[in-house]
C-alpha cells in the first residue's frame, strides 16, 4: 500500500522532469522573436520597438507622426514595418534589457534613450556597427560621439536632441510686471551670460511679487543643472563621486533653497498633479526642451493661450533627452534593419519629424533645413521655434558623461529632492544625508 | 474503469477446496484492484502536477539558484553573490544577497508597509464583505441586480481602477484634498503621510475586493438550510444575533478559505502602490512611505541596471524572502483552520442540528 502511493509519486515526478526537460529543448530550439521574418516571395519584415512618441509613424489626433513607415514601405515593396510602441522609456527599457540578456525576443531596431545608451555602449558586441550604412548622414559631434565606441564603432545612430529654452507664461508675466516679449524675457534673464543664480534672482522677484510658484519642479530645475556638469555622479573612470562632487551639492543647495523660499510649485515630474498644472497659474516658467513641448500642449489643450518660449538657458546650453537606434546582432535580418536605421536618420527624414512632431533633429543638415529653420510653433505665440531650437543647441558646450551608475544615482537625487519640494519632510541636509546613504546602498 | 476486485467474472461454481491458483489469482487481481484504486487518482490529478513544476516549481527552484548569484540583467551570470560594501564583506557566499537585502532600510520599511497595508485593507474588507453578504442574503428586490452591483469595481481593471484613485488620492487637484479645501480643512498630505498613503491604497484595495469576497461569503450563506434560520427566528434572535450566532458559526471553513486567500494577496501587493506613485521614478514614495515587498522586488529587478550591479540576484533574493513569508504565514493559516475545524466548527453544528429538531 505504501509502496504503491510511493511509486505512484516517484512516476509522477519523473513524468515531471521529462517534461521539464522537452520544454528546455524546444525553448532553445525554436523560440526567436525575429524568426521566420522571410518569406518565400523575399518579403521582409523589420520589427520596431519605440516610446513615447517618436513621430515615424501614421499621425493621429493624439500622437502627431511623419507616416515615414508607409514612405519606406512605398519605395522597397519588399519591406514590411512593425513598429511597437511603448508607454515610457522605463516600460521599453526594461524589456529591451531582458531581451538582451536572455539573448532572444529583441526586436530588430531598438529606440534607445540616452539615459540607458551607457548600458548600451558598454557591451558593443551585441550591436551592429551601422557606421557603414549611415556613411551619408551626419550629426552634430557630440551627438555621434554619444552613440560611437573609442574605437570608432558606430552603435546607435541619432535620432532627435533636447536642446532647452525656457518656456514660460507671458500672461502671468505680464500680471507679475515682468517683460513678456520672448527676446525681453531672455535678455531679463541674462541672455547669453544668463546664469542659474540669475534666474532664481528673477525667479524670488517674481514669487514675491505674486505668491506664486515660479517653477514647476526641483527635481526639473536639477536635471537642467546636471546636465551642465561633465561628470556629475561618477567620474571617467566609472568611480562613484556623487557625495564628494562640489557640483552636485551646489546645485542642490541653490535649488532646494530656492524652493524654501517659495519659488517651486512642490510638483512631482510626470505625476497627475504636475500635468494638470500646465493649465492652472500654479507656475510661471519651465525647462523646455524641444519634445517637451507636445508634453506642454497636451497637457494644457491646444487651445490654451499664454505658454510662450525664450530663446535663453541659465548657465549655458543644456541637453536634456534624444535618443539613438540600435540593431541588436540577434537580429535576424540585420542587413534591412541597419539599413532602415540609416534611412530613418537621414537628414530628410528628421527634418520630416521636426516639421510634424517637435522631435528636433540631431543632424546640422536637418537643422539648416527651411522646413526646420523656419518652423514656428502655433501653440507658443508663434515662436520661431526652429530658429530657437537651432541656437540652444549650439549653445549646448557640455557632454555630460554618464556612467552605468548614473541613472540610478540620479533617480535617488530625484527622490532627495522631493523629500524637500514634494513632500515637505525634510530639510535640505537631512535629505541629502539620507541620499549619500541611498548612493551607498548602490553599490 | 476500475475492476471491481472481488466480483469474479467466471460462473459462479463452488471452488474446489484448496485450489491455489485460482486463490492466486484471485488475490493478484485484489492486488491489481487495490493498486488501481491507491493509484489512479494520483494519475488522475498528475496533469495538475505537472503543470505546477513547469510553470511554479521550476521558476521558484531557478529563482533559488539566481539569488545565490551575482546576476545582472543584462550581461547575466557573474558568480557567486558577494555582499560589498553594505556589509563591509567581499568574500563570495551564497548567502551574500540575502545578507545585502536585510542589511538595506528599504526592505524593512517595505515588509512594514506591506503588513500595514494589508491590516488597514483586509479587516475592514472581511468585515464589510460579510454585512454586505448577510444584505444580500435577505429578501432583496431585484436580488440578482444587487449581487452584480456588489461584483462591478471586481471586473474593472487594478490599472484603471489606481488611474482613477490617483486622481482622487492626487496632493494638490485631487478630488479629495478640493473638497476638503472647500470645508475649510487642510489637505491630507495622501503621499508624504506614511500612514495616509496607506489608508489611500488601502481603499484602492478594498474598493476592488470587497465585492468578489462578499460573493463566495454569499454562496456559502445560501447554502445553510434555511430552517436553521427559521428556528432561530422561533427562538427569538433578531438580524444582529442571527448573523452573529448562526451565520458567522456556520460560515467558517468558507471564512478561512476567504482570510487565507486575501492574506496571500495581500502580502503580494504590488499594482496598486505602483499605480499610486506619482511619476516615473521613485516607487513607493520619495521616502519609501509606500513602498512594498513585491515593488521593491520588481523596482531592484527591472529599474536598477547597472552594469556591475548584481540586481536580478539581489531581486530573487527579496522574492524568496517574500516566499518564505508568505508560507509561513500559510502554516499559521493551516494550524488556525484545523483547530477551529476540529473544535470550533463541528459542535457548532451539531449544536444547531439539535435546535432544529427542537
Amino acid at each position: 500500500m505504501k509502496n504503491a502511493t510511493r511509486k505512484g509519486f516517484g512516476a509522477v515526478a519523473g513524468a515531471a522532469v521529462l517534461a521539464l526537460a522537452a520544454s528546455a529543448c524546444s525553448n532553445g530550439g525554436s523560440d526567436d522573436a525575429s524568426g521566420d521574418t522571410t518569406d518565400a516571395g523575399g518579403q521582409v519584415t523589420i520589427k520596431v520597438s519605440t516610446f513615447n512618441n517618436f513621430g515615424l509613424g501614421a499621425p493621429s489626433d493624439t500622437r502627431p507622426g511623419a507616416d515615414l513607415w508607409a514612405k519606406y514601405e512605398a519605395e522597397h515593396p519588399n519591406v514590411k514595418i512593425d513598429e511597437v510602441v511603448a508607454a515610457s522609456s522605463d516600460d521599453a527599457r526594461a524589456a529591451f534589457n531582458t531581451a538582451i540578456s536572455t539573448g532572444t525576443g529583441a526586436y530588430d531596431i531598438q529606440a534607445v534613450d540616452v539615459d540607458w545608451m551607457p548600458s548600451i555602449m558598454a557591451q558593443p558586441d551585441a550591436f551592429v556597427d551601422l557606421g557603414a550604412y549611415a556613411g551619408d548622414n551626419d550629426w552634430l559631434d557630440w551627438k555621434k560621439e554619444q552613440g560611437t565606441t573609442p574605437d570608432g564603432k558606430v552603435v546607435g545612430l541619432g535620432t532627435d536632441i533636447g536642446p532647452e529654452g525656457i518656456c514660460y507664461r507671458s500672461d502671468l508675466f505680464a500680471a507679475a510686471g515682468l517683460p513678456t516679449d520672448r527676446a525681453e524675457v531672455a535678455t531679463l534673464l541674462g541672455g547669453a551670460d544668463a546664469t542659474w543664480d540669475k534666474y532664481f534672482e528673477v525667479g524670488q522677484q517674481y514669487t514675491d511679487a505674486t505668491g506664486k510658484a515660479w517653477f514647476d519642479s526641483s527635481a526639473a530645475v536639477f536635471q537642467g543643472m546636471v546636465n551642465q556638469i561633465e561628470y556629475s555622479h561618477v567620474d571617467k573612470d566609472g568611480n562613484v563621486i556623487a557625495g564628494t562632487n562640489p557640483d552636485v551639492k551646489a546645485a542642490f543647495d541653490k535649488v532646494t533653497a530656492a524652493a524654501l523660499a517659495g519659488q517651486s510649485a512642490g510638483l512631482q515630474q510626470w505625476s497627475d498633479d504636475f500635468n494638470a498644472a500646465f493649465k492652472s497659474d500654479k507656475f510661471a516658467t519651465t525647462l523646455c526642451p524641444a519634445w517637451f513641448i507636445n508634453n506642454i500642449k497636451g497637457n494644457a489643450g491646444a487651445d490654451f493661450t499664454g505658454w510662450d518660449i525664450a530663446d535663453v538657458f541659465p548657465g549655458g546650453g543644456g541637453n536634456w533627452g534624444g535618443s539613438f537606434l540600435v540593431v541588436p546582432e540577434q537580429s535576424k535580418v540585420k542587413e534591412e534593419a541597419a539599413k532602415l536605421a540609416a534611412w530613418i536618420t537621414a537628414p530628410e527624414q528628421q527634418a520630416a519629424v521636426f516639421a510634424a512632431a517637435s522631435n528636433f533633429p540631431s543632424s546640422p543638415t536637418a537643422q539648416a533645413d527651411p522646413s526646420v529653420a523656419d518652423k514656428t510653433e502655433p501653440f507658443l505665440n508663434d515662436a520661431p521655434v526652429g530658429q530657437i531650437f537651432a541656437n540652444r543647441a549650439k549653445a549646448v558646450t557640455v557632454v555630460p558623461f554618464k556612467g552605468a551608475q548614473y541613472f540610478d544615482i540620479q533617480t535617488k537625487m530625484a527622490d532627495a529632492l522631493n523629500r524637500v519640494d514634494v513632500t515637505k519632510e525634510q530639510s535640505p541636509q537631512q535629505s541629502f544625508d539620507q541620499w549619500l546613504q541611498d548612493v551607498k546602498a548602490l553599490s | 474503469m476500475t475492476a471491481n476486485p472481488v466480483a469474479p467474472d467466471k460462473p459462479q461454481t463452488p471452488p474446489p477446496a484448496h485450489d491455489d491458483a485460482h486463490e492466486r489469482r484471485l488475490r493478484a487481481r485484489g492486488r491489481r484492484g487495490r493498486l488501481d484504486v491507491r493509484l489512479s487518482p494520483y494519475l488522475y490529478i498528475s496533469p495538475f502536477f505537472l503543470l505546477f513544476a513547469l510553470t511554479g516549481l521550476f521558476p521558484l527552484i531557478y529563482t533559488a539558484w539566481v539569488a545565490t548569484r551575482q546576476w545582472n540583467t543584462i550581461t547575466g551570470d557573474g558568480g557567486v553573490a558577494v555582499c560589498g560594501a553594505v556589509c563591509g564583506s567581499t568574500d563570495p557566499s551564497i548567502f551574500a544577497n540575502f545578507q545585502w537585502v536585510l542589511n538595506q532600510p528599504a526592505f524593512w520599511d517595505a515588509l512594514r508597509n506591506t503588513f500595514s497595508i494589508f491590516l488597514i485593507s483586509t479587516i475592514p474588507q472581511l468585515i464589510a464583505a460579510l454585512i454586505l453578504a448577510a444584505i444580500l442574503d435577505a429578501n432583496l428586490k431585484a436580488k440578482t441586480f444587487w449581487r452584480m452591483g456588489v461584483l462591478l469595481p471586481y471586473v474593472i481593471a487594478p490599472s484603471a481602477a489606481a488611474i482613477i484613485f490617483s486622481q482622487i488620492f492626487s496632493d494638490q487637484s485631487g478630488l479629495i484634498n478640493t473638497f476638503l479645501g472647500w470645508i475649510g480643512v487642510s489637505p491630507v498630505p495622501w503621499h508624504a503621510n506614511t500612514l495616509a498613503s496607506h489608508i489611500a491604497i488601502a481603499s484602492i484595495v478594498n474598493f476592488r475586493w470587497t465585492g468578489y469576497n462578499t460573493l463566495i461569503l454569499l454562496a456559502a450563506m445560501q447554502a445553510i438550510p434555511r430552517d436553521v434560520f427559521e428556528a432561530s427566528v422561533v427562538d427569538g434572535a433578531g438580524r444582529v444575533r442571527q448573523l452573529v450566532s448562526v451565520t458567522i458559526p456556520m460560515l467558517r471553513p468558507t471564512l478561512i478559505f476567504v482570510i487565507i486567500t486575501s492574506t496571500i494577496g495581500g502580502l503580494q501587493i504590488f499594482d496598486e502602490p505602483q499605480m499610486f506613485t506619482q511619476g516615473t521614478s521613485g516607487y513607493g514614495g520619495p521616502n519609501r512611505q509606500f513602498l512594498t515587498v513585491s515593488l521593491y522586488l520588481w523596482d531592484l529587478g527591472f529599474n536598477h541596471v547597472s552594469i556591475g550591479q548584481p540586481n536580478l540576484g539581489r531581486s530573487a533574493a527579496v522574492a524568496w524572502l517574500l516566499f518564505l513569508i508568505v508560507v509561513a504565514f500559510a502554516i499559521v493559516n493551516f494550524l488556525l483552520t484545523r483547530r477551529i475545524a476540529s473544535a470550533g466548527g463541528a459542535p457548532a453544528r451539531k449544536h444547531h442540528a439539535k435546535e432544529v429538531a427542537r
